[in-house]
């Protein structure tokens, strides 16, 4: 495992599968425990970029017991990208189990970021496309480029975006004094 | 005489039930002329295999020898995974074709086995490949081949998660060029869906609980319903959303009850004339999916 950008972790996802052909329950299971194993090794290690490279083929079992398994069961704590996902088949076959999970799973293609499974709600949408354009968020940044919206609404909608799992966040202290909550991306 | 599923249910309806009490002895009588599709050919292994477990006397014959359909039936290994105590006429095989030349008919891939313990880690390669080579003609040939991987990968997996017998589960592919057509189907031996979904669905859905069979199988397909909860089901849901988008038909026969799912707006709907409940009894889960060769 390498480390990537600031606080960033890369797991190579075929370098824990027999081949690159991942099917079926059992041997997500198998894939599953290898890559708990590469997360707990790092406690530091936040946010971990799963790299798709060389997997040639993924069923929508096995990207359920894997991948999603993975970013549902850190969820609020730490978070899951996946990187080089370029097969279309695998693509949505992770979309359709992340679906079933009720769970966002973030995407970077050339520094785009598409979010696969679960979406966000109409009323928090705007708060997530704001947040992935950047890699840091507050609320208070949110609310400067949106007149009429109040501090404690756009609060209320990083919440739910960071409870559902769409983005990350660490308390600091506000210009006030108070405590704030940063947002980052899962990225 | 082309015998397909449909062909087969008709045949053993109008006998009594093979699985019934009283009944120790089964004969498949296979007439001159008689040509056996691989659905219905998987379809009648499976049942000679249950009927040869629950130790009844199996007689297969084949009145054309094996210049009939029973050299094709060796040519696809149905005969390498007969039991043994299944009786032959006039005698089984001496030499398997499937040994001879596996893998040499790009037409076809021949019958494998499904045993979580010995697992075919290429399997859904091998019939996904298959289906590349015999849709080639397809424009969408390659976004077909990756789907078809994906719902072979997820029916196979399903066949382990239901095999609560000793019996394989089998899975076979071949081509109709003259029927435009290619037919792959999946059989297993173990408890049926619904067998193992209803005790489930009782404290968890008493909606889906309350729906027939057959309504019940369809949604299965549509909304992917699982015995293990509400985040797990996808993998029959997905392979038939895949499906549907070519245009594939979906035969599936559970213990007691066969339906034929066509895709219609967006969806899979029951083909009625192609419904029956109240079947005589065959173990498992047997699906067959048709593709045509030509989009």
């Amino acid at each position: 495992m390498k480390p990537v950008n600031g606080s960033g972790c890369l797991i190579v996802l075929r370098d824990h599968m027999e081949d690159g052909q991942g099917w079926g329950r059992e041997q997500g299971r198998l894939v599953f425990q290898r890559l708990l194993e590469q997360v707990e090794a790092v406690p530091a290690c936040v946010v971990f970029q799963i790299s798709m490279r060389g997997v040639e083929r993924a069923d929508i079992s096995f990207t359920s017991e894997t991948l999603v398994e993975l970013a549902r069961r850190f969820r609020r704590v730490k978070g899951f990208c996946l990187v080089d996902l370029t097969d279309r088949d695998v693509k949505e076959n992770c979309d359709a189990a992340a679906t079933r999970k009720e769970q966002p799973l973030t995407v970077w293609t050339r520094g785009k970021a598409e979010v696969l499974g679960a979406q966000p709600s109409q009323g928090t949408r705007e708060a997530l496309e704001f947040a992935l354009q950047r890699p840091r968020t507050r609320a208070a940044e949110f609310v400067a480029e949106r007149p009429g919206l109040s501090i404690a609404n756009a609060s209320m909608k990083f919440k739910q975006l960071w409870e559902q799992g769409f983005l990350l966040r660490e308390e600091s202290t506000a210009d006030t004094g108070g405590t704030e909550y940063v947002y980052s991306r899962i990225a | 005489m082309w015998v397909d599923a449909a062909a087969m249910e008709r045949a053993i309806q109008a006998a009594s039930a093979p699985h019934g009490p009283g009944i120790y002895e089964v004969e498949f009588h296979f007439p001159v002329g008689s040509k056996v599709m691989i659905d219905a050919a998987i379809r009648i292994l499976s049942l000679a295999n249950q009927l040869a477990f629950t130790t009844r006397r199996v007689r297969l014959i084949f009145d054309e020898g094996e210049a009939g359909t029973m050299g094709y039936l060796n040519r696809m290994g149905f005969f390498d995974h007969l039991a043994r105590e299944v009786e032959v006429m006039p005698a089984r095989p001496a030499q398997s074709g499937a040994a001879i030349y596996r893998g040499s008919n790009a037409g076809l891939v021949e019958i494998a086995r499904i045993n979580k313990d010995h697992r075919d880690h290429q399997l859904p390669g091998r019939l996904a490949d298959a289906i590349g080579r015999g849709c080639a003609a397809r424009a969408d040939i390659e976004e077909l081949k990756g789907a078809a991987w994906t719902i072979f990968a997820e029916l196979i997996d399903n066949v382990f998660s239901h095999s609560q017998t000793p019996l394989d589960g089998l899975a076979a592919l071949q081509m109709y060029p003259r029927g435009d057509r290619l037919m792959v189907a999946v059989s297993d031996s173990g408890l049926g869906i619904m067998e193992t979904l209803r005790p489930a669905l009782l404290a968890s859905s008493p909606y889906l609980a309350a729906l027939s069979d057959l309504d019940l199988l369809v949604e299965i397909f549509r909304q992917g319903i699982s015995r293990h909860g509400a985040d797990r089901g996808d993998g029959l849901k997905g392979s038939a959303a895949k499906a549907m988008k070519f245009q594939a038909d979906l035969d599936v026969r559970l213990p007691s009850q066969r339906v034929r799912l066509v895709p219609a707006r967006g969806t899979y709907a029951p083909n009625t004339a192609y419904c029956s409940d109240g079947l005589p009894l065959l173990w498992g889960t047997h699906i067959a999916f048709t593709f045509r060769l030509h989009a």
